[in-house]
Parts: structure tokens; sequence; C-alpha cells
């Protein structure tokens, strides 16, 4: 057994440092403050341990034999309830190693921009110390070797998700999207519970890690089976932002711009993928489930496009174009193209966080301004954010060689090559929308003539803190496709191979034919999205007005306010009805009446407490009589 | 012989009772207490000459320390009481009534 205690130091050091940094918060927030630069220096050194970890975990990985690629560290048993021994254990294999590299990456490089970010703020502190804790979570979800300790991962970094929407705590909406990420998150995480429940119950006896719940798969029944897929998915939807429950993900841009970047784009939005792919082995078994995947992911891509090309404010367009990538994953996920989704996953990390970090670089420019239609031509002032924001966008739109065409259409190729031709479908248009979406913004911000005179003289560009991150991850978004290169252009896949021990997953054999369509489709939904974004916006254009379908899609549909109607309103009334009618004459009646008991008791005895001492006297000589004729008696005096 | 001398103890001590129950005043309350003690006394020595030990001796002993330093307290708490109400009458003293 090869030693591998650095396994739990991976979670461990950035946990460390949420703690350091909250107590150094919390023991200096009164009165002499510490220098942000120690709050910087000190949170970064964790996630750069973690990845230099990571990065040796990688190595040793590779230096096995591809079936032998997993390592295991289980420094103690966290509980043990009748047949169920939890122990708290780390698996490392080359699917939790692939997300290990790139979330200690990202999240490395979004520390450092937060530096120069969140420079001023009065709670600088605070916010590394939570910024640390997150990632320690998301590293305990991504490492954890049961479902178990990936739900600790998973619940640790919904809490962090909640407390850095509400960072600017001082305003109300703030919290309220704090609140209602929270909530919405609840819901799906009951799915999650049930489906561990289920799953327990079926073939958790022998061991409830990955490794024998893989090995016991087969025994699953066929109901089971769906049962468990689908409970797990309800999780994945809270977790991952998808239809129904995509509802919270726009909201919680109400954070900082580098939590939006770190958490609601790089990592634990994409938790819920990586737990399907984990869950690869059950999801294989039942097509079914897998086809409900695929679908609730396609239908969430297109909804979320529709959406994002009529926003005004460019965080709220990167966060539905986030909620639309998701989809994709999950298209790729559900069509069994695991490693095509967690490839997606991989690239949409890099491109989707310098993208807003890229858009925090534009919005401190202008003084937290984040309309677009209050920016323009800011490529002369930004040439740098400019640059890198470009690459940021070429990728989410999807044109070759950039990342994100490579891992998109590795997505609608196997959607096609397995015969879901529907979904294929519906994914070029949503390639389409994305890349008149995405370029609306660029040629907004950064083209045509500035709209706002005023911010746009006064606008500079950021500090080289925050402006070496973007060029990294640049460099990342326009490179990283290159490690999957498709088969058919000579490549080698590299990251579909390697991370083929984790995944049950068989590549669909299609002909040439299929392929060129497939990437034919995607090239042409990119080359017509983005003219008519050139055509409609380079030139620069004023803020539309909206009507009729575009009013109902800049206002999402309505969905907020139907889910506020049938669900909210009526979830109110029944608890405002309890709290005024059941609560107080019914389960409340007990607690109610023991005081009464004692209250009554009391009143009885009061009679008694005459306050003279001569009176006491008189009890006790009573009292003492009694007892010395007791005594007596049982003396047999 | 010995029952006169326990009965005189409980006389004693009946009337250091009736004493605590029926007078009003602070310090002939103090004397009726002081009356039980040495009722208890007289029958601790009493019962030491019967049995020709000396544990009831030194259990008289302690109890008239005990009563000395008892009526050093208990004086010093009248004084207090007197200043306080200007009176020495126990009913005055009734803040535990229910």
């Amino acid at each position: 057994m090869e030693q591998t205690t650095y396994l739990g130091f991976i979670p461990l050091l950035p946990l460390a440092g949420a703690l350091v940094l909250g107590v150094m918060h919390v023991a200096t927030c009164q009165g002499n403050r510490i220098a942000e630069k120690l709050y910087g220096i000190l949170g970064c050194i964790g996630p750069v341990l973690s990845f230099i970890l990571a990065l040796k975990l990688f190595f040793s990985l590779k230096g096995l034999p591809a079936p032998d690629r997993f390592l295991t560290h289980e420094p103690f048993t966290w509980f043990s309830v009748g047949d169920l021994t939890v122990p708290m254990g780390f698996l490392a294999d080359p699917l939790s190693s692939l997300m290990l590299l790139f979330v200690t990456f990202v999240g490395s490089l979004i520390h450092v921009y937060s530096i120069g970010y969140m420079a001023g703020d009065k709670n600088f502190g605070k916010f590394f110390a939570y910024l640390n804790l997150f990632l320690g979570s998301m590293l305990i979800l991504v490492l954890g070797n049961s479902p178990l300790v990936m739900f600790v991962g998973w619940e640790g970094v919904g809490l962090c998700s909640y407390l850095l929407i509400s960072f600017y705590s001082e305003e109300r909406e703030n919290v309220v999207a704090g609140n209602k990420a929270f909530i919405v998150n609840r819901i799906g995480d009951l799915g999650f519970v049930l489906g561990m429940a289920f799953l327990f119950w079926g073939i958790g006896a022998d061991g409830f890690d990955y490794l024998s719940l893989k090995a016991n798969a087969h025994n699953l029944t066929p109901a089971l089976g769906i049962t468990v897929c689908l409970l797990l998915f309800v999780g994945a939807t809270g977790k991952s932002a998808q239809i129904p429950l995509y509802v919270w993900l726009p909201d919680a841009m109400a954070g900082p711009t580098p939590v939006s970047a770190l958490i609601h784009a790089a990592t634990m939005v994409t938790a819920g993928v990586y737990m399907v792919a984990r869950f690869s082995f059950l999801y294989i078994e039942v097509p079914v489930a897998g086809t409900v995947v695929a679908w609730i992911g396609i239908l969430t891509a297109l909804l979320a496009a529709v959406f994002g090309m009529f926003q005004n404010d460019i965080k709220k367009i990167l966060a539905y174009s986030t909620v639309s990538q998701l989809g994709y994953m999950f298209a790729g996920v559900g069509v069994a193209a695991y490693s095509a989704g967690i490839f997606h996953v991989f690239t949409h990390a890099f491109f989707k966080a310098l993208l807003f970090l890229g858009a925090g670089s534009v919005i401190l420019a202008l003084h937290h301004q984040q309309n677009i239609w209050k920016m323009g031509g800011l490529k002369k002032k930004l040439p740098i954010t400019y640059g890198t924001v470009l690459v940021g966008s070429l990728a989410l739109a999807g044109c070759p060689p950039f990342a994100g065409f490579f891992s998109k259409d590795e997505i609608l190729f196997s959607a096609l090559a397995t015969g879901h031709t529907g979904i294929w479908f519906i994914g070029v248009i949503v390639a389409g929308m994305t890349a008149y979406y995405t370029f609306r913004m660029f040629f907004v911000v950064f083209h045509g003539t500035p709209r706002d005179r005023h911010s746009y003289d006064h606008a500079q560009e950021s500090p080289r803190v925050m402006t070496i991150p973007l060029i990294v991850l640049a460099i990342g978004a326009g490179f990283a496709g290159f490690l999957n290169f498709p088969a058919i252009f000579g490549g080698h896949q590299q990251v579909s191979h390697w991370l083929a021990p984790s995944l049950a997953e068989h590549h669909p054999d299609a002909g040439l034919g299929v392929e060129f369509l497939a990437i034919g489709g995607s090239v042409l939904a990119f080359v017509i999205g983005i003219s008519i974004a050139y055509r409609k916006f380079f030139g620069g254009a004023e803020e539309p007005v909206y009507r009729g379908f575009c009013k109902f899609a800049a206002n999402k549909f309505y969905v907020d306010e139907l889910y506020a109607t049938i669900i909210v309103r009526p979830y109110r009334f029944i608890g405002k009805a309890i709290r005024q009618m059941i609560e107080p004459y019914i389960t409340d009646a007990p607690a109610q009446g023991v005081p009464w008991l004692y209250r009554m008791t009391g009143w009885v005895f009061k009679v008694v407490q005459v306050g003279y001492v001569r009176v006491y006297a008189i009890y006790m000589v009573i009292g003492l009589s009694i007892m010395s004729l007791l005594i007596s008696q049982s003396l047999n005096l | 012989m010995i029952e006169h001398y326990l009965f005189l103890s409980v006389i004693l001590f009946c009337l250091g009772i009736l004493g605590v129950i029926s007078r009003r005043n602070v310090f002939i309350v103090f004397m009726a207490i002081e009356l039980m003690l040495n009722a208890a006394n007289l029958g601790f020595v009493a019962l030491a000459r019967l049995h020709v030990s000396m544990d009831g001796h030194v259990l008289a002993m302690l109890v008239m320390a005990v009563a000395a330093a008892e009526a050093a307290l208990a004086l010093a708490v009248v004084i207090l009481l007197h200043k306080h109400k200007g009176k020495l009458d126990t009913n005055i003293f009734s803040l535990l009534r229910g």
C-alpha cells in the first residue's frame, strides 16, 4: 500500500487557511486591522499548496498502470451504525484527479485575482476565509470515497455559496438572493439524500464506497436503479442549476464577481455533472434515466440561452450562459458520453472563470456598473481585459480551435452518434444562440462608442494582480481543447483515455460522416450567431425596448413569479395558518400546560408560607417529631 | 438515676421550643435557643457519665463553643435588625410570606 497521507492534506490545507483567516478576521475586525497583503498571501497559500499536491497526485497516478489508477486514504472512521460503517475516506482516481487539478488551479488564480478585486473592502479577511472554506469543501466533495463523504463537501459548498452570495449583506436583496440559493439547493439535497438512502437499501450492505458500489451495481433491481438515478439527478438539478431548480443561479450574481467566477461558474455548479459521472456505473445500467438527464439538460440549455439573449446585466448574461453550458454537460453525461461531459466541465472552468473575471475587471473599472448599455468602446481603455475576454468569448461561443469548441462538439457528436438526433439539433441551435449572446455582450461592452462618457473617461486597466490571472486563464481557454484533440484530426483524446478507468463508458462507433456533420453543424451555428451579433451590435447600438416575445424572455418567462405564486405563496399561507391556528392551541398546549400546573400548585402551597420565623419553627418541630417517631419505630425501641 | 437527668433535659428542651414558637421578641427567642442547646448539653453529660466515656463531654464542650460563636454572631444580627426596623418584633420580619 503506497503512502497516500497527502491526499488528506489536499482539502485540509484550504480548510486550515479558512480557520486561520477566520480567527484573524474575528480577532481584528474591530479596530487595528491587519494589512490586506497578509490576508491575501495567507489566503493564497492553501489553494496553491493544494494545487501542487494535486499535481503530485496526478503524476503518481500516471505512473501506475491504467486499471490500477486509484489511491485511497482513510484517516479515521467517521461513524458506524449497524451494518453501515463510514470511514472518512478519500479516493483519488483519474476522474477526481482531473477535477482536482482544475479546481485547485482555477481556484488559486481566482484567489490571486481577488486580492486586487476586493482591495479596500472592509471584510477583506472574511472574504478570503469563506473562499478558502469553499475550496476545502469542494475538494472534499471531489475526493470523497463514498456518497456520504461527498455529501459533506456538497453541503459545505452550498453553505459557502450562501455565505458568499450574501457577502454584501448590508443590502437586503443580496441576502434574499443568498436565501433563495440555499433554499432551492435544499430541495435538490432532499433528492440526493433520498437517492443515497435507496442506494444503501439496495446495495449498501457490502460497503458504501464507490468501489464496492461499482462492484455491486449489477445487483440493483431495475426499478430501484431508476429511482436512485432520478433522485440523485434531482440533487444535481439543485446544485447545477437545471430545470426546474435553475432559478437561484442568476440571482446568485449578487455576490462579488470572483465568487461568481469560482463558485457559480467554474467549480461548485459542476458538482452535479461530476456526481452523475461518478455514478456512471449506475446510469449506464439505466438508459432511461440517462435520457431524462440528457433532455432536461438540453432543454435547460435552450431555455437559459433564450433568457441570455435578452439580459442587460453583464453578470446575468454570463450566469445564463453558465446555466446553458451546464445543460450541455448534462446532455453529454445523459447520453452516456461521460468523458465528454467532464471535458466540457474542464474547459468551461477555464473560459467561464476567465469571462467572469474579465467582467469583474470591467465592472471594477466602471465603478460597479453592470448594465452593458452603460458601457461601450472599452477596447482602448482596457486592452488586456479586451484581449482576454475575446479569447473567453470565442471559447464560449465554440469557435474552433478554442477550448469550448472541442468539448461542445464532443458532446454534440456523442448525442448524434447515440441516436439522440433531437438533442443534437437543439444543441446546435443553442450553440448558435450562445455565439449570438456572447458576442452581443462583447460588442456592446468593448466596441462602438462610449454610452456613458463620464465613467468611460475614468476607466483604467486593472492592476497586474488581476490581469495576470486573466492572461493565464486565457491561455487555458485557448489551448485546453487540444488536450482532447479528436481522433478525426489525428489527435489522441488524452482526456477521454485518462478518464476511461473511472467511467463506465463505451465510445459510440460512428462514421466519418456523422463526425463531419456534428462539426459542420457547430461551426455553421457559430458563424450564423456571431454574424447576426456583428450586424446588430458591432457599430454600436442603443438599449432596445423589448416587446412581445422579447419582453417575455427578458422577464425570464415570469418563472420566478410563477414559482412565487404556485409554491412560495401557498407555502407561506400554510405557514401562517399553522403559526396562528395550530401552534398556539395544539402543539404548544402541553408546553404551556406545564407552567400552568406549576402555578396552580404554587398557589395552593403558598398558604403555608406565612413568613413568620415562629411558624417555620413549628414546621420544623413537627417534621423532627415525625422523623423521630419513625426512627424509634424502625429501631423497635 | 439517669432518667431524672434526661427528664430535666427534655423539659428544658421543650421549654426552649415553646419559647421559640410563642415569643415575639428576638432576644427572648434567642435565649430560648440557648436553652435548647443547654438541654442537649445536659443530656450529653448525663449519658457520658452513665457510659463512663469522654465522648459526651467533648461534644458538650463543642456545643458550648458553638453556642458562644452563635451568640456573637446572633447579637450582631439583632443589632442590624434593630437598626433596620427600629423594633425587635419577629412578626415585622416577614419578607418570605408567600
